[in-house]
This record gives structure tokens, sequence and C-alpha cells, in this order.
């Protein structure tokens, strides 16, 4: 019941930012695809390939009607991670009151768990609901003569990861006692470099595995920062 | 896994592995910026050296001979004879004047001048290394369209259409190496695999480890058709037909370079389309083992040509008239090593030959059908020693590369030796992660230099002098020394990162000591108690 009540106040907390990312992304995605519909620029030109010639090889290579959508998915994934890390571990601190979330009957692991499962949570009914719903759209052949591959679906879902991991940086960055200067931001610039090698990788598996590797990594620093930080 | 657990055997480890990371990163874009601004210096340089040496130079009519025919293009008329010819103005590549050419015989005697365009001999045309990079998409690219990116990977699709409208599509699927096809309603039509066409995916069989293809489309038509080369075959796709052919299998080794020639249509009125009336289309195919095979079309046949171990098969020509099968063989004194050799290996060859002349030749053998040579003509010049210009001193950038060099960490040595040569040039040009990586290793690698491991020495020595009063047990300090001298200054800037402690002079002995460890390391006094304040009263 603690854990819960912790939950619904997280949740609540987050809710701004949860709709507000949910609402950017439905209106710019959905504007897009949209217009993908309307006028069908995803599709190559008949014209393009002339009678008795070597063709050059990029007339072949198509980008999903979904392509514009990624970077806008991108950004407010890493938005969003920004925004609850903010939220959760930084805000308290300038409004001093780490006191009234700390000084609980409540163990530090369940108040970060709560703060863990509500930043999730955020994601998965912001990001991935939404995610889910042009996907869907954009996958009816109804509306349009090319359909997307699934491996496109799975690279949104590591992009809404890819977010995940931004939360954990910020969290860990607000949660260190070292200067700015020294090794505080380290958190977030090591979130910020992962996302290179993510997105410069063409096997799925390797990146899941980056993804994974590094929320560990920063995911036990922030557990160890939490427990063992005087607040 | 209790919390305390965690921070105990798992945080720490993460912390300094993150703080590694970055800091190698960090390191690694500095030495970066200063390689590029290096090369940027090296190229004003070397600019401004050439165009001082282009107007120094001043060649007797000798050199000038010999420079003229050992740049002329040697071309063989369909009987063997040889021509030179020779540009001496080379054109702006953009510019649409025709351009001027001399053509003189074996003996340098003025036959023709004129225009490019006009040249009254037909000679032989062989098929180029390579088609265009426009035209040929190698497994590269399959691997670039595959990449993440902000917006997705791509997807490779071939279209069918009529005048006005697609009517199918065939999608690569890379996983399962074949074709899928789609109407316009996004309903599966059947599979193409190196089977050919099925309508069942059980039967769809994959292609085999893909390497490039190149499309064209025939005459009055607008669907492509597919030269798609694996790893061992090459097999012609036709998917408005629905058609797979196999032209070529090699059962012993790989496919190195297969080149066309002459095996698309051209558009009637073109210069390619008069010439291809005299050729029979054929793939040049070079396999790892040295061989080359020539598949000709009208009528299908191919041979196989096994070159004398001491000719330099890189440099073969192949092409088949209507009437006959002709091998043009290239070679110099100077020829370079084979690939994946060291550095110095290169430097040591170039030196060899530097400000020396060298013989060079070329050479056209007529083939019969059971692939047997019969040598045609020969020529052999003398190339003046310009054409290996005396190597100066180290280039500048190089010397900048050594000296940022040192500041990396011996561990991309290791990875240099475990992974080889080979791996770090064959993955140079990819675009993934792990091939910039590759290339950042293969520039900064300390390279076993004795400087690397004074520097990696000297950072101990200050982080032994550093941990000395902060130590609080011996493995830490002893692990810390290691983790300085195996990753240099990125080692050095995580253990400051991460062990900025303060100092204060012990009360008990009087040396300096580190505040986290609640007893002095030295004479093991406790920590003393802080100074009494006025609030104290309250609080006690």
């Amino acid at each position: 019941m603690r854990f819960l009540a912790l939950l619904r106040k997280e949740l609540r907390e987050c809710l701004p930012w949860l709709l507000l990312a949910a609402i950017i992304l439905l209106a710019i995605g959905g504007f897009i695809l949209r217009d993908a519909q309307l006028h069908e620029w995803y599709r190559p030109s008949p014209s393009r390939f002339p009678s008795g010639s070597i063709m050059k090889w990029y007339d072949f290579t198509i980008h999903p009607p979904l392509s514009p959508v990624g970077p806008v998915l991108l950004l407010t994934s890493i938005g969003l991670g920004l925004a609850l890390g903010a939220r959760q571990f930084w805000v308290p601190h300038f409004t001093r009151t780490w006191g009234f979330t700390i000084h609980r009957s409540l163990t530090r692991s369940t108040i970060l768990c709560a703060k863990f499962t509500a930043a999730i949570i955020a994601f998965v009914i912001s990001l991935g609901t939404v995610w889910l719903a042009l996907y869907w759209y954009s996958s009816h052949p109804a509306l349009f003569s090319m359909l997307p591959v699934k491996r496109v679906f799975i690279e949104g879902w590591l992009f809404i990861l890819l977010g995940l991991v931004v939360y954990l940086g910020t969290a860990l960055t607000g949660l260190s006692t070292a200067r700015w200067y020294t090794s505080k931001i380290f958190g977030l610039a090591f979130a910020a470099i992962v996302i290179f090698p993510v997105i410069l990788q063409w096997r799925l598996g390797w990146a899941f595995a980056l993804i994974i590797i590094s929320a560990l990594i920063l995911l036990s620093q922030t557990i160890n920062a939490f427990s063992e930080r005087e607040f | 896994m209790k919390p305390n657990n965690i921070s105990k055997y798992i945080a720490a480890p993460s912390g300094i592995l993150m703080t590694l990371l970055i800091l190698l990163i960090a390191v690694l874009f500095l030495q970066g910026i200063i390689l590029q601004t290096a090369s940027v210096l090296t190229y004003e340089k070397h600019r401004a050296a050439k165009n001082q040496t282009d107007q120094d130079k001043d060649l007797t009519e000798e050199e000038k001979r010999f420079d003229r025919i050992r740049n002329s293009q040697k071309e063989f008329l369909h009987d063997g004879t040889i021509h030179l010819v020779h540009r001496p103005q080379r054109s702006s590549r953009h510019s649409d004047e025709p351009e001027k050419v001399q053509i003189y015989d074996a003996n340098d005697n003025l036959l023709w001048q004129g225009f490019k365009d006009k040249i009254p001999y037909q000679y032989l045309s062989w098929s180029g290394p390579r088609p265009h990079q426009y035209h040929r998409f190698t497994h590269k690219w399959m691997k670039n369209i595959q990449m993440i990116t902000p917006e997705f990977s791509q997807v490779l699709e071939i279209p069918i259409t009529s005048p006005d409208k697609t009517r199918q599509i065939w999608r690569y699927h890379p996983n399962k190496d074949f074709f899928i096809g789609y109407d316009t309603a996004g309903q599966k039509i059947g599979h193409i695999g190196s089977t050919g066409f099925t309508h069942s995916k059980d039967h769809a069989k994959p292609f085999g480890k893909f390497k490039s293809f190149t499309a064209w489309t025939l005459q009055h038509s607008h669907n492509p058709i597919l030269l798609w080369q694996t790893a061992r075959r090459i097999y012609q796709i036709n998917f408005e037909k629905q058609h797979v052919r196999l032209l070529f299998e090699s059962t012993e080794s790989d496919i190195k370079m297969a080149a066309p020639h002459m095996w698309w249509s051209f558009k009637p009125g073109t210069i390619e389309h008069e010439m291809a009336k005299n050729y029979r289309p054929t793939i040049r195919c070079l396999t790892e083992d040295g061989k080359h095979h020539l598949i000709m079309r009208n009528p299908d046949q191919t041979i196989t040509v096994t070159p004398p171990a001491d000719w330099w098969t890189d440099a073969l020509q192949l092409t088949a008239t209507k009437d006959d099968i002709f091998l043009c063989c290239r070679d110099t004194e100077t020829r370079p090593p084979s690939r994946f050799k060291p550095y110095d290996f290169y430097l040591q060859w170039y030196r060899k030959f530097e400000g020396k002349p060298h013989k060079e030749w070329i050479e056209l053998y007529k083939l019969d059908n059971q692939a047997n040579l019969h040598l045609l003509n020969r020529f052999e010049w003398t190339a003046p020693p310009g054409a290996h210009p005396k190597v100066s001193a180290i280039p500048f950038r190089t010397r900048i590369q050594r000296s940022v060099a040192v500041f990396s960490t011996p561990l991309y040595d290791l990875a240099w030796y475990l992974l080889g040569r080979e791996f770090f040039i064959k993955h140079y040009r990819d675009k993934d992660f792990f091939a910039g990586f590759a290339r950042a290793t293969a520039e900064i690698r300390p390279a076993s230099s004795i400087c690397n491991w004074l520097l990696g020495l000297a950072m101990t020595v200050f982080t032994l002098c550093h941990a000395w009063p902060r130590r609080t047990s011996w493995q830490k300090l002893t692990f810390w020394l290691v983790f300085v001298l195996a990753f240099n200054l990125a080692g050095l800037l995580t253990y400051l990162a991460l062990n900025h402690t303060s100092l204060i002079k012990c009360p008990a002995c009087g040396k300096r000591r580190g505040l986290t460890q609640p007893n002095c390391i030295r004479c093991g006094a406790q920590l003393p108690p802080p100074q009494p304040r006025k609030s104290d009263l309250i609080f006690n």
C-alpha cells in the first residue's frame, strides 16, 4: 500500500511530462504520416528507371513512410528521460523536499523502486503506446502502398529504451555529490555517448546488448548513490 | 541481492568502467582533433611544395619523351598493333570542349592528332576494373542501409512498373537472404531465391553471402534486371519474368572481383551501343586462388585462365570480340607489395625505387577456346625517375601522429595484434561504430613505442606519489598503479576523477593523510574530534 501510494505520487509528478511527450509525438508523427499517405513521397516514381540504361543503386534503397517520425521519437524520448530524471532527482534537491520522501517508514530501495517504476510506466504509456499506434496506422495496406518492416517497429523501441538510459544518466548526475566540473556530469555524458554506438549499429542484437549493459552500469551506480548519500 | 551488496560488488567497477570509457573517448577526441589539424597543415605544405617543384622542373627532350611514353594510354588494335594515345593538355573534367590527343606508334612516330572523339582507329575495349560506384551496390552498402540511424533502417526494393504505375514490389530480406514479392494491395506474390521463383516460403532458398549487385534495364523496358554476386556465385535475376539464372559458380574459392563488359543493353545511338555490336557480352571474374574466369554470352561459354605464378594477376584484363578472345597483361619492376603488409614494408619498397628509372611493359595475348595463351605483341618502356619521387623526411602528419599516439593506451596495440592487420583494413571503410573504433585504433595506437611506456611509467610514479598518503589498502593501491600503466593518460584521469580526496596533516605523526580512512595509514591515530562550537551546547 505504501509503495502504491508512493508510486501514485511519483506518477502524479511525472504526469505533465508524460502528457507533453505523448502529445508532441502524436501530433508531429500523425501529421507526417497523414502527409505521407496523401502525397506518397516515399514511393519512387516509375520514370526513375529509363529503358536501356545501367541504374544507380540508390534508386532501390527506400526509407519507410515512418522515417521522419524517427528523429521525433528519438528526441522526445531523450527529452522525456531528461525531464523525468531532473523531476525525480534534481528538483527535490533544489526545493529541499528530499526529507519529505526519505523520512518515511519505507526503505530507500522501495522509494527508488517507486521512482523507477513510475518512469518506466511513463515511457511505456506516453511513447510506447503512441509509437504502437503510429506503426499500426502505417501498416494499413488500404492507406499506404508500402508497408513498414517489423524491424522498424523494434528500432522505435530501441529509441524509447535510449530515453530510459538518459533517464538513468540524469538520475545518477542528480544524485552525485561531486562538483559539476569534476565527475558529476559523467552519468549524463555516458548516457549521451551510448546513443551513438546504438544508432550507428546495424545489428539489432548488439544494439539491445549495448543498451542493457549501459543501463546496468548506470542503474547499479544510481542505486549505490541513493543508498549511501546523505540527504 | 540487497542494495548494499550491489554497491559493494557492482557499483564500484561500473563507476570505474563508465569513467574510463568517457575519458578514453575524450582523449580520443583530442587526439583526433590534433591529427586532423596536422592533416590539413600537411596537405597545404605538400601542395605548396608540389607547386614549387613543378615550377622548378626543367626536363630535357629525352626526359620529356620518356615522360610522354609513360603517361600515354597504351591501346591495341584488333590485329594486336599497339598505339600510344597521348593527351598533351588534360582538359578539365567539366569542360565541354573535346580533348585533343596525339597518337604515336611503338617506334614513337606520330600517326595522327586531333580531337578525341574523331580518332580514326578502333581499339580493343576492356572491362573496367569494376562498374562505377553509383552502379554497384556492395555488401558495405547493404550493411549501411540496415544501420539503425535516427531515420530508421532502409530496405532494398525492386519495383516492377507499367508505364504509369508500380505493379509489384520485390523486397530483399537480409536475414532470410531472398526476395519477397508484394502486389499493390500489400499481398504476397511469392519468393525469389537461389532456386528461382516459388510461392511457398519453405521452398525459397537463400542466395548465399551477399557481395554486390548491379542493375540495368533492357531496351523498351523500365524494369530492372539484377546481376547478383555472392561469395561463390553470380546470378542474373529478372523480376518481371520471375526468373533466376545461375551464371557462374566457383567451387574452389571465393570470388574476389567480377567486372561485366557489354553485358547490358545500351540505348541505340550511343557510342556504347555501336561498340557493343563488335563484342560478346562478358563478365571477367577473378577468384581468390588467382584464376580468371571469362563468362561469355552469344553463345554461352566460360573459360578459365590460370596465369603463370609470376604474373601480376590484379592487372590482367580480358575481352571477347565476335571472333577472338584477348588478354592484356601489364606489369612493372616496381610492382607494389600485396595488401595487409606493415607500413615499414611499403616504405622499404618505396625507398628501393625512389629517384630511379625502372622498366614497365604491356603484353597482348590471344586465347583459344582451351584458354591457351598466344603472345601477339609486347611493348616495353622505361619510366623516368620522377614516377617515384624521393621521399624526404618523415611527413609532418606522421610525426604528429607518433607524438599523439604516445598518450594512447598500450591496449590498442594488444587489440591490433589479436585481431590482426587484415581485420582493421577490411573494416576501414565501414561506417558503423566498430569500424570507427577500428579506424581510431589503427590511427592512434602507440605501436609499442618506448616513449609511450616511459610516459606510462611517469604517470604511474605520479599516481604512486598521489595515492601514497590517501591509500586505504594495498590491493587498491596496486590496482590503481596497474590501471594507470595499462590505460596511460585516460587511466590517470580516471584515477584522479575517482580519488579526489582532500589531505590533512595528521595531528599525531605530523604527516599527510587522506580522509577516506578513519585511522592514519602511518601511525594508526584516529581522526581528531571537531573543534567545539557554541551550538554544541544546544545539541548536546
